[in-house]
């Protein structure tokens, strides 16, 4: 009971590990690649959240840089995944990940 | 270069240029070429014509000798037989310088008469390219100055001999006659060529020169026996040439060639060949080879004098007394009367060549009858050729004036002189047989002369043969149309006849021996030692029996003991020494027989055929078994088709069968094997290899189609792959961490 009652690292691993499915959801069934791409900064996040909570129960501050330096990545990996988007429109006329499929040739 | 080796070289080529025109232009040159033939041949008789003036009347000297050789062929150190060296070389003695020019005066007296003769043949101008080859081949026999060059000449003689009897081959006969010809000579060839062999095991040369001088010097590695064996299968060489018993067969059959070519081949050519290779090897003939010899030739001298008594074409006649007198030459080297061999050699080439180109005159006039029977009264149409022809068959039964009586002779003294010097009994049969075979000599040639020329003409008489039309042409009483013939047939039947009396060869009628030819043949010394036959109280008894006799010089006797005492080989062999002076004591008692024998051969001609006292075919009927065999030439081509041609062709049939049975079976068999492999690996390639092969392809196949399905080109999918995996992975680090 006391597990439940009081804020532990369990608690936070779990909502990361929901925070991870529900990204990887998005990532494997989502048509549309934008929302293919917001599931890919849930995982980046739940990652995040990971190494946050590691980082406070182990008293160091390891967890703390990697994750900011996440952070920028993830900046980094939008602006790059955007304009790939873009790009994808530009010559498919869809942004829906399902119908491309020109790498099979 | 010795100028006469220069002129030789010039004789021995100038045929063969003869025959390389002729037998490539000969249809491109005005009267097919024969002028190319005749004249070239004229040049040859002229060049050698001046050799022997040169040889035997200016120099005179039985010694002279003139060699010069080349290496032809060097095959440096063979193994197992070491230094190989082929050499070619010309030798010029007086022997050569003879047979050169009989041989090419003869030759071209052929050519001659063949323009008259073979008119108008549609092979008229290869002909005479044939007869180019022959004289050729002749002469390279008779300038060789080793073994090895005279057997390809050799062979190219029994070549052009065969092309020249097969001369009108699309006869049946003569094509079977060209054959035998040719067959018969191979087989005296091998013994022939290991004689050759024999020798030159032993020295390493083939030069006559070297081996006589190897064996001289005692060098001879064998026993004696090997070189009597050497001797006597050299000496079968000269009895498939010389048609010598038991090879004889060939010769009477070769007539089916032209008759000019019968001259060339009984006369000059082919059958002097083998006379005149004993004569080039007489010395390394040891004493044992020497009987042999001596007695085929006095059987064979024999035997063809019987046949010849009865046989009724006008060149068969001819061909069997040819045989005869090549058994005269033979029994005359075998009993070591060298110098009258050779003599006989050439006197009998210039009356055979007459007798042969006159009955081929005879033939030409009678269109192609050459039955005896049908001729006969031919002297008042043809008196040229009547009276060269009796020229020629006085010379060769032996008459007195004649040059065949001087050889022939000489030939039967030597033969008494080598039976006393035997020592009598069965060795008298070589002279008894010699006399008796002049006896029957004399005999058919002088039935030839009267059947031919003397009587009345019998053409009417010939039982008409619807399928003969030169029959039916000579049909008519009367020599319908026989006349003598052209100059160019005439001038050769003169110049032979004319070779055939005494003054040519000796001033002496009686005696040979005093002619020029005589001393410049003479007998050579031997050089092989007298082993076998040393029998000290023999040569003492003999010597002192020739010394009673009255003819025998101190030399000889003191030789003779010398000999005996070193038991060496010597070269005054008493032997030979022996038989030559019993010989020259036995000259006037040879005479004497021989003048009795021709004498009763003409009589008992005369009481035949002319006075009739004696019916022929009344006495054919008394002593038929007698007449058969001879008619039948003593049955020799039976017995030699029902053993030598059966046998071989049982061996023949047994070998096609082994050949059909066990070698194809074996070879078919090997097939059929190789065949079932071949399937057995065909189908292992097939279904194996190929199915593994094939195998492969399909796993690769389907192994893509599968991955191939995997590959949808959608990201989303690879994502879920990639989480697979990497459960999978989880899944089992996990496992592993577990255990």
């Amino acid at each position: 009971m006391e597990q439940l009652t009081t804020i532990g690292i369990n608690h936070y691993l779990t909502i990361s590990a929901i925070l991870f499915s529900l990204g990887l959801y998005a990532v494997m069934t989502r048509k549309n690649a934008i929302v293919v791409l917001m599931g890919v900064e849930l995982i980046l996040n739940a990652a995040n959240i990971n190494f946050l909570a590691f980082s406070h129960y182990n008293g160091g501050m390891e967890g703390v840089m990697i994750s900011l330096f996440v952070i920028v990545l993830a900046a980094a990996e939008a602006a790059v995944a955007l304009a790939i988007i873009i790009n994808i429109y530009k010559i498919f006329k869809s942004v829906d990940v399902s119908s491309i499929d020109s790498m099979k040739e | 270069m010795h100028s006469l080796i220069q002129l030789s070289i010039a004789v021995l080529l100038l045929p063969l240029l003869s025959f390389v025109i002729l037998i490539f232009f000969n249809r491109r040159l005005p009267r097919r070429g024969d002028f190319v033939g005749v004249g070239i041949l004229g040049t040859t008789f002229g060049l050698s014509a001046y050799i022997f003036w040169v040889v035997i009347v200016q120099h005179y000297d039985p010694a002279f000798r003139v060699a010069w050789d080349f290496t032809w062929i060097d095959f440096g150190n063979v193994p197992g037989v070491g230094p190989l060296v082929i050499k070619m070389g010309i030798v010029i003695d007086n022997l050569t310088a003879i047979m050169l020019t009989m041989v090419t005066l003869i030759s071209f007296l052929v050519h001659l008469y063949s323009t008259g003769y073979m008119k108008g043949d549609k092979h008229y101008g290869r002909f005479f390219a044939y007869l180019g080859i022959f004289t050729f081949s002749m002469l390279g026999i008779v300038l060789a100055d080793n073994l090895f060059a005279i057997y390809i000449f050799w062979e190219l003689v029994g070549l052009s001999s065969y092309l020249l009897i097969g001369f009108f081959f699309e006869k049946e006969s003569a094509a079977d006659a060209q054959k035998k010809a040719f067959l018969a000579n191979r087989v005296g060839d091998i013994g022939m060529w290991l004689g050759i062999l024999i020798l030159y095991s032993q020295f390493h040369t083939f030069s006559y020169h070297e081996i006589f001088g190897h064996l001289a010097a005692g060098e001879f590695g064998m026993s004696h026996e090997w070189l009597t064996a050497a001797g006597i299968l050299l000496f079968m060489g000269c009895v498939g040439k010389s048609a010598q018993f038991p090879l004889h067969v060939w010769l009477p059959d070769a007539m089916e060639g032209p008759t000019p070519v019968s001259a060339l081949i009984h006369a000059a050519t082919m059958v002097a060949a083998g006379v005149y290779f004993v004569a080039r090897i007489f010395v390394l003939l040891t004493p044992e080879a020497l009987y042999v010899i001596s007695f085929v030739g006095a059987f064979t001298a024999f035997m063809a004098a019987t046949i010849a008594i009865t046989q009724h074409d006008i060149k068969r006649v001819l061909a069997y007394s040819t045989v005869s007198q090549l058994g005269y030459m033979v029994l005359g080297l075998g009993v070591g009367a060298y110098s009258a061999a050779i003599f006989h050699l050439v006197t009998h080439a210039f009356f055979k060549a007459c007798l042969f180109l006159g009955s081929g005159a005879i033939i030409h006039a009678m269109h192609h009858e050459q039955d005896m029977r049908w001729m006969g009264g031919l002297r008042k149409n043809m008196p040229w050729t009547f009276v060269t022809f009796t020229v020629a068959t006085l010379a060769l039964a032996g008459l007195p004036l004649s040059s065949g009586f001087m050889s022939k002779d000489a030939i039967l003294a030597g033969a008494i002189g080598f039976a006393q010097a035997e020592g009598g009994g069965i060795y008298y049969l070589v002279p008894f047989l010699g006399f008796i075979s002049a006896l029957m000599t004399a005999f058919y040639m002088g039935r030839q002369i009267w059947l031919v020329f003397f009587g009345e003409s019998r053409t009417h008489l010939k039982p008409v043969d619807p399928d003969d039309h030169h029959a039916a042409h000579a049909h008519g009483g009367e020599h319908h149309g026989v006349h003598e013939v052209s100059w160019n047939m005439r001038l050769p039947l003169v110049i032979l006849a004319a070779l055939s009396v005494f003054v040519v060869y000796s001033p002496d009628p009686l005696d040979g021996g005093k002619g020029w030819f005589m001393h410049m043949i003479q007998t050579p010394e031997t050089v092989v030692g007298e082993t076998a036959h040393a029998e000290p109280a023999l040569h003492m008894e003999v010597v002192e029996e020739v010394a009673a006799l009255g003819g025998v010089q101190e030399a000889v006797g003191e030789h003779a003991t010398a000999a005996m005492h070193t038991e060496s080989h010597t070269y005054a062999d008493p032997r030979q020494a022996e038989i030559g002076h019993l010989s020259h004591a036995a000259h006037n008692q040879a005479i004497m027989i021989s003048s009795i024998m021709v004498a009763l051969g003409i009589a008992l001609a005369l009481l035949f055929y002319v006075f009739r006292i004696f019916d022929p075919e009344r006495t054919a009927r008394a002593i038929r078994p007698l007449y058969l065999l001879s008619f039948n030439k003593w049955y020799w081509d039976e017995i030699y088709n029902a053993t030598v041609i059966k046998g071989s062709l049982v061996i023949a049939r047994f070998l096609s069968w082994f050949d059909a049975n066990i070698i194809d079976g074996i070879v078919n068999g090997v097939a059929t094997l190789t065949r079932k492999f071949a399937f057995a690996s065909g189908n292992f390639d097939r279904y194996a290899v190929d199915g593994m092969v094939n195998f492969t392809a399909f796993f690769v196949n389907t192994s893509g189609a599968f991955m191939r399905k995997l590959q949808t080109g959608k990201v989303q999918t690879y994502v879920v792959m990639v989480i697979l995996a990497l459960f999978g992975y989880f899944v089992y680090y996990f496992t592993q961490l577990v255990y």
